[in-house]
C-alpha cells in the first residue's frame, strides 16, 4: 500500500463518516434508533461502493473498517463498534478479495459485511441487560416489561441482519448509481 | 457538527493530554454505559459523578454554552429517571422510560466525545497516536479524514442550497431525488478535491517510510494526573465494591 492509497482511505473516511454522522443525528430522535442499521448500510453504500473501485491492494477495507470502530470509540458509542468492526473489516476484505478486487456481485456482498460494524453499536445496550434490571429493581416490573419488551434480546442479531441485508440494498444502490453517473464522469 | 476536531488553539482554556481524554472516555464507556458495577451503590453514585466530568471539561475549556446545555439535559435526563419513572405507567411509562434507559446511557460518554472533538487539535491526536504506537496505515487515514470534514461539510451545505433552489427537499416537488441529487455531486466533488488533496499531501512527504516528526508538545501535567486520578477511583471503589468491602 503507498501514500496514495492511504489518502484514498482517508477521503472515502471522511464521506462515509460524514453521512454516518447525518443519519446518526436522526437517532437521538428515539424511534429513529433502530433505523440507523437500515438507513447507514444503505446510504452509506454509495460512497463505499466509489470507494471499491479504488481498492486495488489488501487492507484497503479493513483499515477503513478499523477507523469507523475508532471513531464511534471518539464519539462515544464503546467498544463494541471497534472489535466488530476489526473482524467484520477483515471478512469484508477477504469476501472483495475473493473477487480479484473487481468483482461486482462480490462488491455488493462486501458491503453487507462491512455494514456488521453499524449493528455493534447497539451491542452496549444489550449488553448486561439482566444486571443492569436487577439494580433497577425499584422503578418497578411496569418499567422492566416495557422496556424488555421495546429493546428484547432477540433484536440483537436482528440488527446485525438487517445491516447485512440492507448493506446489500445498499450496494446494489449504490452499483446502481455509479453506472447511472460516476462512469458517465469518468470517476468510477 | 462543523466544530469537528477543530479546536481554537488560541482560546482553549486547560489542556489536557489526548491519551488522557482517552482514559476518561473509557472509563465512562465502562460504567456510564456499560453499566458495570451498577448494582453497588457507592458505585452508581461514584458513576453519577464521574457523568458530570466531561460536563466540567467542557467548562474548562471555555465552552460555556456547550457545557451549560449538555449539564442541563443531563441533569434532567437522569433525575427524570430517578424521581419520574417510578410513578409512569403504561404509554407515558414507555417513552420517558426508554428516552432516559438509552440517552442517560449513552450521554455521558456523547458528551465527552463532543469535549474531546472540540478540543483536540489533529496534530495533538496524531501525536499521540504515535506515543501509543497505533501504526502508520492508521494514522495517516485518519488525518486525512480529519483534514477532509470541513471540506466535504462546506460542499454538502452549498450542494443543499443549491438542491433546495431547484424544489428538491422535503416537502417540495421534487422529494424524490432528495438523496440522489445531494449525494452524487457531493461524491463527485470530493473525490476531484481528495486527488488535488492527496497531490498536495505527497509533496509534502506523506506516505514516505521514514519516520514523520511532530511539533506538537503533549504530555501529562497536574491537571492530567488529577482527572486520571478521578477515573481510577470509580475502578478501585468497583475492585472494592467486588470484594466487599463497600456496598
Amino acid at each position: 500500500m503507498k501514500g496514495k492509497d492511504l489518502i484514498n482511505i482517508g477521503i472515502f473516511s471522511a464521506i462515509y463518516f460524514v453521512i454516518v454522522f447525518i443519519i446518526a443525528m436522526l437517532g437521538m430522535i428515539p424511534i429513529f434508533l433502530p433505523l440507523l442499521s437500515v438507513l447507514v448500510p444503505i446510504f452509506g453504500g454509495i460512497p463505499f461502493m466509489l470507494f471499491l473501485t479504488r481498492v486495488k491492494k489488501f487492507g484497503m477495507i479493513w483499515i477503513m473498517s478499523v477507523i469507523m470502530g475508532v471513531m464511534m470509540l471518539l464519539t462515544g458509542m464503546s467498544w463494541p463498534p471497534l472489535a466488530v468492526s476489526v473482524f467484520s473489516g477483515l471478512l469484508a476484505e477477504l469476501v472483495y478479495r475473493s473477487g480479484r478486487y473487481q468483482s461486482a456481485a462480490k462488491a455488493v456482498i462486501t458491503n453487507g459485511v462491512f455494514s456488521l460494524w453499524v449493528a455493534a453499536n447497539y451491542l452496549p445496550l444489550f449488553f448486561n441487560a439482566e444486571k443492569y434490571w436487577a439494580s433497577r429493581q425499584n422503578y418497578g416490573q411496569d418499567y422492566i416489561d416495557t422496556v424488555t419488551k421495546l429493546m428484547p434480546t432477540w433484536m440483537c442479531p436482528v440488527t446485525f441482519a438487517a445491516a447485512f441485508v440492507c448493506g446489500i440494498i445498499g450496494g446494489i444502490l449504490g452499483m446502481a448509481l455509479m453506472k447511472k453517473h460516476f462512469e458517465k464522469a469518468g470517476i468510477a | 457538527m462543523a466544530g469537528l476536531f477543530t479546536a481554537d488553539i488560541e482560546n482553549r482554556g486547560l489542556v489536557l493530554d489526548p491519551r488522557t481524554k482517552l482514559a476518561v472516555m473509557i472509563t465512562l464507556v465502562v460504567f456510564a454505559l456499560g453499566g458495570a458495577g451498577s448494582d453497588i451503590q457507592a458505585v452508581a453514585w461514584a458513576t453519577i459523578a464521574l457523568s458530570g466530568l466531561p460536563i466540567l471539561l467542557l467548562a474548562t475549556a471555555r465552552q460555556w454554552s456547550k457545557a451549560a446545555v449538555f449539564g442541563l439535559l443531563y441533569a434532567a435526563l437522569k433525575s427524570a429517571e430517578l424521581l419520574l419513572v417510578p410513578h409512569l405507567s403504561g404509554a407515558a411509562l414507555s417513552v420517558v422510560g426508554v428516552c432516559c434507559l438509552i440517552f442517560v446511557r449513552l450521554m455521558p460518554s456523547l458528551i465527552m466525545g463532543a469535549y474531546m472533538l472540540s478540543s483536540t487539535t489533529v496534530s495533538e491526536f496524531i501525536a499521540a497516536m504515535h506515543r501509543m504506537h497505533v501504526p502508520q496505515q492508521i494514522t495517516i487515514p485518519m488525518s486525512v479524514m480529519f483534514r477532509f470534514f470541513p471540506t466535504v461539510l462546506e460542499e454538502f451545505a452549498a450542494i443543499n442550497t443549491a438542491m433546495k433552489m431547484r424544489d428538491i427537499r422535503i416537502g417540495g416537488r421534487n422529494a424524490g431525488k432528495l438523496i440522489e441529487y445531494r449525494l452524487v455531486p457531493l461524491m463527485v466533488c470530493s473525490v476531484n478535491i481528495g486527488s488535488e488533496l492527496s497531490a498536495a499531501a505527497l509533496t509534502r512527504g506523506l506516505g514516505t517510510s521514514v519516520r514523520r516528526t511532530n511539533i506538537c508538545k503533549i504530555g501529562f501535567h497536574a491537571q492530567d494526573i488529577a482527572v486520571i486520578a478521578a477515573s481510577a477511583a470509580v475502578y478501585i471503589l468497583w475492585m472494592l465494591g467486588l470484594t466487599g468491602v463497600v456496598k
